[in-house]
């Protein structure tokens, strides 16, 4: 499958701080996301993508072209940039019509096209009130509009959630579902785990400028099979329990906790069928909760960041 | 073995007194501007005017023998001068360091930081003024100074400075004004907005549109008496009272110190009303 | 929700772009808080023009200069020259000149009309084009109205005197068009551009005019001489100097000269922004 972006050995620095270093990757179609701590060359990498960078190393395609001094390329991408910066004195259909325009749709067309994305984004009652009278999710909103009034292929967009209360960040995560949904494709960045579980399994995981892993975040986690399973299980007899599982030689560790163990296994498969056989049983007592801390973005994260 | 608490310890050291705020900011900013390289040019650059006339003292000490050297003699008017020549670089300094100094701190919402912390409105504005009185006295005071002291060096006597003692205080008294009345006005403009550059530009204005209105008065009256529209010439006649120089306008050398000290007291009305941690809207 | 993937538009040409972009930026430029600063700054040559007539209305004598009476026509060539000519369109260039791109770059909504599809030199073609309909509509109806003020002084014919008008409002907004041109290429390529632009237009013009030889045709006044068709006021030693050393081109030289400027320095400004990255501040 073509890659809606293209990274073939791409670093970029800053003077003698590096901001991306030799990443070479390739980004599918559907929801992407990008996901790493503050400082890792999200926004980076995400400039490049977007041309607003030239790569000091290497080269970047998307969409199958040269992204650097190739505005043509616009037509098809759409980007919601992460400073909260507008033309304060606008309201939010001037302004999205007035960039619209600057795809060279004639004025009635850019005015029905942001109309369009407005209302999309659920702004249509506040499309004529100046933006500098908007809360912080109105304005991530209306810059979402921005991105999306031209219908493109590709919709870039840098920490779309920041600032945003549950509600709004609720409502934002299903409209990018949806757009996904609808064919476009979507890279989306964040430094909060959860949102971007929430969005897409498919990420690409990046810190210190490197591109520590990328694909779906259950196969990545399957890939990392020298890290051990943990499992919490709260029961009423764990020392009994921990007996039953020290026979086996795919538990690698356990702990106590108050009234729970903690158990690291290297084979979770095998072991989750063990202890449901056990819960069934009865055999050592009750087991009252199983849980596992690490099938999920987090576990992965900062294993492979440790790493 | 006892095991040691590494958690959070509350700073147990020696806090300074209350007041002396002030001094943190001027501190960060002098240390700020002096990491510039192209400032530390600007510095230099406007230290050349010094090294001009430290030559010329050379010459009319040491070379008596040209008879043109009588002409390169230092006088009371030769430092009133050099401080007037002086002014070119004043302004640049003040537009490069005094233009951003509460104008940024407006853009990044910094005001509120500040003045969240032990520290009150005076002690900001005082540390702003410090940072950029420090660079001001810089190219006027300091070199002027140490033009005399090579003066006296060169010459190998105290003659010119015992027939002209006035010259120390002089030079002290006009830099301090023109000093204060440079760093009031930009810091004061500096308040009014968010962006360095638009300030810059109404600092240019004030200095050079009120010459031209001046100028234009000047062409059509041919009278020296409008003088005090103008900043600079008002800062020109009260330097020209305080060097024992003739006066070059008509208008009355008070008439000239209370335009000054008027600049001065509508800067700190200015900054008494901008300088604050949100702004109150009625 | 509509179906993406269709294929866009084509890309819209240099000057379509600019056109959008100049309608994006007339209404931001002209209903700013700067528009404040433009306002004051050429309401202060009206206010002077109506002050100036009511006390020529007050005293019949009228003006004279060394007993000779002065004209209405004399009074506003004098202040064309020192108010518009060495003062306002410069400062006007210097200002808006530097701050077309730089302005949104700290405003930080540069990337949006960066990630347009339009080419970069666009955008800066249509703020330079912003801005000269900005000053122009500013700037020539203050020359107007200062006109119609003062040219009845002394009984002058606002009849006779129209043409010269005329001409001055050409030349002003020549004028206002190269400085722009010229700093804007100095706010695409500098990281300081304003204090370079006010070196330039306040140090660098007035002292290289006064030397003979070929220095002074790297300044745009020289070539802006040659449009005035007032006499240059003898307000300081630095005019009647400039008198001595007057070398003027002829009309036709100056305007292609300026054309020249204005076209090469928009260039070169369109291919510094194309080339060049816009890290915004975090």
């Amino acid at each position: 499958m073509a890659g809606l972006v293209v990274a073939d050995h791409l670093s970029k620095w800053y003077g003698q701080v590096i901001g991306l270093n030799d990443v070479s990757v390739t980004v599918p179609p559907g929801i992407t996301g990008l996901l790493g701590p503050n400082g890792a060359g999200k926004s980076t990498f995400m400039k490049l993508i977007t041309g607003q960078l030239k790569p000091s190393k290497g080269g970047i395609t998307v969409l199958g072209e040269p992204i650097w001094q190739n505005p043509g390329l616009y037509t098809r991408m759409g980007f919601c940039p992460e400073q909260d910066a507008f033309y304060d004195r606008m309201t939010g259909l001037e302004w999205v019509t007035a960039l619209v325009r600057l795809n060279g749709v004639t004025d009635t067309e850019a005015g029905a096209m942001a109309a369009r994305a407005i209302e999309d984004v659920e702004l249509t009652d506040a499309a004529d009130k100046k933006i500098g009278a908007y809360s912080k999710g109105m304005r991530q909103r209306i810059k979402m509009a921005q991105a999306l009034a031209h219908n493109p292929e590709l919709l870039i967009l840098d920490e779309p959630l920041s600032g945003m209360d549950p509600i709004a960040r609720r409502k934002t995560i299903r409209m990018i579902k949806d757009w996904g949904r609808a064919g476009r494709s979507v890279i989306v960045s964040s430094h909060i785990l959860h949102e971007i579980e929430s969005m897409t399994a498919n990420i690409l995981l990046i810190n210190q400028g490197r591109i520590l892993a990328e694909g779906n975040v259950h196969q990545i986690r399957d890939l990392i099979d020298e890290h051990p399973h943990s499992v919490h299980i709260k029961a009423d007899r764990t020392r009994a329990l921990a007996r039953e599982f020290l026979g086996h030689d795919d538990v690698l560790s356990l702990k106590f906790e108050e009234g729970a163990v903690v158990v690291q296994t290297g084979r979770p498969d095998a072991f989750y069928a063990r202890l449901t056989d056990l819960a069934a049983s009865g055999e050592h007592g009750a087991i009252h909760e199983v849980t596992s801390p690490d099938d999920n973005l987090q576990a992965v994260f900062q294993y492979l960041v440790k790493a | 073995m006892p095991i040691h608490d590494q958690g959070y310890r509350r700073y147990g050291g020696n806090k300074a007194r209350t007041g002396a705020g002030w001094m943190v900011i001027a501190r960060a900013g002098i240390r700020t501007y002096f990491s510039k390289r192209a400032f530390l040019g600007l510095l230099l650059v406007s230290w050349f005017p010094f090294f001009v006339r430290a030559v010329q003292f050379y010459a009319a000490a040491n070379m008596t023998s040209i008879p043109q050297a009588s002409m390169l003699a230092p006088s009371a008017d030769t430092f009133r001068q050099f401080l007037e020549q002086q002014q070119t670089f004043v302004f640049f300094v003040t537009v490069y360091v005094g233009a951003g100094l509460i104008a940024n701190d407006r853009r990044a919402n910094a005001l509120q930081i500040y003045l969240s912390k032990p520290l009150t409105r005076a002690e900001y504005i005082l540390g702003k003024l410090v940072i950029l009185m420090t660079f001001l006295t810089l190219v006027t005071w300091l070199p002027a100074i140490v033009l005399l002291i090579v003066q006296i060096a060169f010459a190998g006597n105290f003659t010119f400075f015992r027939n002209n003692v006035f010259l120390f205080p002089a030079i002290t008294l006009f830099a301090f004004i023109e000093v204060v009345l440079a760093s009031a006005t930009m810091l004061a403009l500096s308040s009014l907005s968010k962006s360095s550059r638009y300030v810059a530009i109404l600092y240019a204005a004030v200095i050079f549109f009120t010459q031209a209105v001046y100028g234009v008065l000047y062409a059509v009256t041919r009278s020296t008496s409008l003088s005090w529209l103008s900043f600079s010439a008002n800062l020109a006649q009260v330097g020209d009272v305080i060097f024992r120089q003739p006066l070059k306008y008509d208008t009355p050398w008070p008439v000239s110190l209370l335009m000054i000290v008027a600049t001065v007291a509508v800067s700190a009305v200015i900054l008494e009303r901008r300088v604050r941690g949100v702004e109150v809207v009625a | 929700m509509s179906d993406p993937g269709r294929s866009a538009a084509a890309t819209p040409g240099v000057l379509p772009s600019a056109v959008r972009i100049f309608d994006l930026s007339l209404g931001q430029m002209l209903w700013s808080r700067r528009s404040v600063f433009l306002g004051v700054l050429l309401g202060g040559p009206v206010l002077m023009a109506i002050a100036l007539r009511i006390v020529d209305t007050l005293h019949a004598s009228g003006f004279k200069v060394n007993g000779a009476a002065i004209g209405g026509s004399a009074i506003f060539g004098m202040m064309v020259w020192l108010l518009f000519i060495r003062f306002i369109v410069p400062v006007l260039g210097v200002f808006y000149g530097t701050s077309l791109i730089a302005d949104e770059v700290d405003d930080k909504t540069i990337t949006y009309l960066f990630t347009r599809p339009i080419p970069r030199r666009s955008v800066l073609l249509g703020k330079y084009l912003a801005y000269l309909a900005c000053t122009v509509l500013l700037v020539l109806p203050s020359v107007m109205l200062v006109f119609f003020l003062i040219v009845p002084i002394g009984g002058g014919g606002i009849g006779e005197a129209f043409p010269s008008l005329l001409a001055d409002l050409g030349m002003l907004a020549v004028g206002l068009a190269s400085y722009g041109a010229v700093f804007a290429l100095v706010g695409t390529m500098l990281k300081r551009p304003l204090v370079v632009g006010l070196v330039f237009a306040f140090g660098w013009e007035p002292a290289v005019l006064l030397f003979p030889g070929y220095l002074k045709r790297l300044t745009v006044a020289y070539y802006m001489q040659a449009l005035v068709t007032h006499e240059m006021p003898q307000d300081s030693a630095i005019s009647m100097l400039l008198q001595v050393f007057h070398e003027v081109p002829s009309v036709t030289t100056s305007l292609l000269c300026l054309a020249t400027t204005v076209a090469l320095t928009l260039w070169l400004a369109g291919r510094a922004v194309e080339r060049r990255e816009y890290v915004l501040e975090q």
